[in-house]
């Protein structure tokens, strides 16, 4: 579904060239919920950029169910929630629903629907006439996990989804992507909360500095490791240092 | 190019830049200053339908350049900045339909403006000598086709300097397409190298005092169907530029 080949992005400051992903590749296939994870600064939200198209790789290059990431077609195929999601303040959460169903050409009836639906999905039924504006963080994120699956995406893409949020919320959270994935959806999430990731995620990728250094399933890198995933976790980003 | 797709991102923009109270504050201010015209007229000499003419024309070019000064150079910038970007441009959106409906979404509350403005000129000219010369009607639509053209001016601006800077530039530009006369009435006097630069500023620049057609108001001139098809012609082949230029940028950009 999607594969990332030999992927590089370099940013400049001032005079420094810093390469914040290096030569990255990793594959996520139909069905699979795959974990980036990684901590602060390793290149997470620059790849997830990536593959949304709103950054554009130096070198290699990433593909979504054949399509070019930041190709329109390839954009069709995905949901996106980036971290800290923003919406316009002059809108009702009905209204940001509708606007990205237009901007995906859902016809009006079944939009209307599909909103519905998500808005009951996410908890956000009794908001849904109210100004985005008065929402507090927790509300942008279900918000923004609703805007994510208006499309019913073949691969949804979430950049740090429980970030920030209370113990209630990411309890919350955490089930609506478990009950997406008991459904069988894609799904390619970046965190850096081990506990989260190793709850939800069929295969994980430890990324540090741009690379990764670590790779597979959670349980069989527990068990090949023979240490907990936070252990292993930090004991190979300290071996990177 | 979806048409649907740049369809919502003009309504989005329009309503988005109506929410501005500096919008509500510029045109309630311009409506009061072209209601103060009938006051200015009613003190000159005989003259009060031209000095109504000419202040309310002016005060609504002028309010019509603030918005696009303000908003306009604001647009991509805020997008950017809220990271509201991101909602639209991870969808199948293209960089192309993007900028056009920013355009495109203020251009409309540009001429929603104009429009208010323009009644208010309308009313009080109408008011005052009891009857409107079609050359008004003209004077604005070339007004609103000049906030168009330099909407495109402050759009190409703010997809790669600040704000600020897009204003400042979008004035220079402003500034200059109205004295693009004088620019080339210097160049025909200056050096030889002196020559070429102002001459290739007369060609680069738009030149905005073709779409001055206020004075003809007075004397009820209206321009006939050549002038307004040149008119339109330069305004949609410079637009155009601006756009295809502006996109060209706005399509390298990362967010």
């Amino acid at each position: 579904m999607l594969t990332i080949r030999n992927l590089t992005k370099q940013f400049y400051q001032r005079t420094d060239e810093v390469t914040v992903v290096n030569n990255l590749s990793l594959t996520v296939k139909k069905g699979q919920v795959f974990g980036l994870i990684g901590p602060n600064g390793a290149g997470k939200t620059t790849t997830v950029k990536l593959i949304a198209g709103l950054l554009f790789a130096d070198k290699g290059r990433i593909t979504i169910g054949g399509f070019p990431a930041g190709s329109l077609e390839a954009k069709r195929k995905i949901g996106f929630m980036n971290e800290n999601p923003q919406f316009y303040y002059h809108l009702k959460a009905r209204e940001v629903l509708e606007f990205v169903a237009d901007l995906f050409e859902i016809d009006k009836e079944l939009a209307s629907k599909k909103i519905k639906a998500l808005l009951k999905e996410v908890g956000l039924q009794d908001a849904a006439e109210l100004a985005v504006r008065k929402f507090s963080k927790g509300m942008h994120q279900r918000l923004a996990f609703a805007v994510a699956q208006i499309n019913d995406p073949e691969l949804l893409i979430l950049d740090e989804p429980l970030d920030g949020l209370d113990p209630l919320g990411r309890l919350d959270f955490k089930q609506m992507i478990l009950k997406l994935k008991k459904s069988g959806a894609t799904i390619f999430f970046s965190s850096h909360i081990l506990s989260d990731v190793e709850e939800i995620c069929d295969e994980v990728a430890i990324l540090h500095k741009g690379r990764i250094i670590a790779q597979g399933a959670p349980k069989a890198l527990v068990k090949s490791s023979k240490q907990s995933l936070e252990e292993l976790f930090v004991r190979s980003i300290r071996n990177e240092i | 190019m979806k048409y649907k797709v740049l369809w919502a991102i003009t309504l989005n923009t329009f309503r988005e830049t109506l929410r501005d109270k500096l919008l509500y504050s510029l045109v309630g201010f311009a409506v009061l200053v072209i209601a103060a015209s009938l006051l200015a007229g009613s003190v000159s000499l005989g003259q009060d339908a031209r000095v109504i003419q000419d202040f309310s024309l002016t005060a609504m070019l002028v309010f019509l350049l603030i918005i696009t000064y303000f908003i306009g150079t604001q647009l991509v910038f805020k997008e950017v900045e809220r990271k509201t970007i991101y909602l639209v441009l991870s969808k199948p959106v293209s960089r192309e339909t993007f900028y056009l409906g920013k355009f495109f979404g203020l251009c409309l509350t540009i001429l929603v403006a104009g429009l208010i403005m323009a009644a208010m000129f309308l009313i009080v000219l109408y008011a005052k000598t009891h009857s409107v010369p079609v050359a008004a009607y003209f004077a604005v639509g070339a007004i609103i086709l000049e906030a168009w053209l330099l909407t495109a001016v402050s759009l190409l601006f703010s997809s790669f300097t600040s704000p600020l800077s897009s204003a400042i530039y979008t004035f220079g530009v402003t500034l200059i397409g109205h004295g693009s006369a004088t620019v080339w009435l210097l160049s025909q006097k200056a050096s030889p190298v002196m020559r070429g630069i102002l001459e290739g500023v007369y060609y680069l620049f738009p030149n905005l005092e073709k779409f001055n057609l206020r004075n003809d108001v007075v004397f009820n001139l209206s321009p006939d169907g050549t002038q307004v098809g040149l008119i339109l012609l330069y305004f949609v082949g410079y637009t155009a530029f601006l756009l295809i230029l502006g996109v060209a940028v706005f399509r390298k950009d990362e967010f």
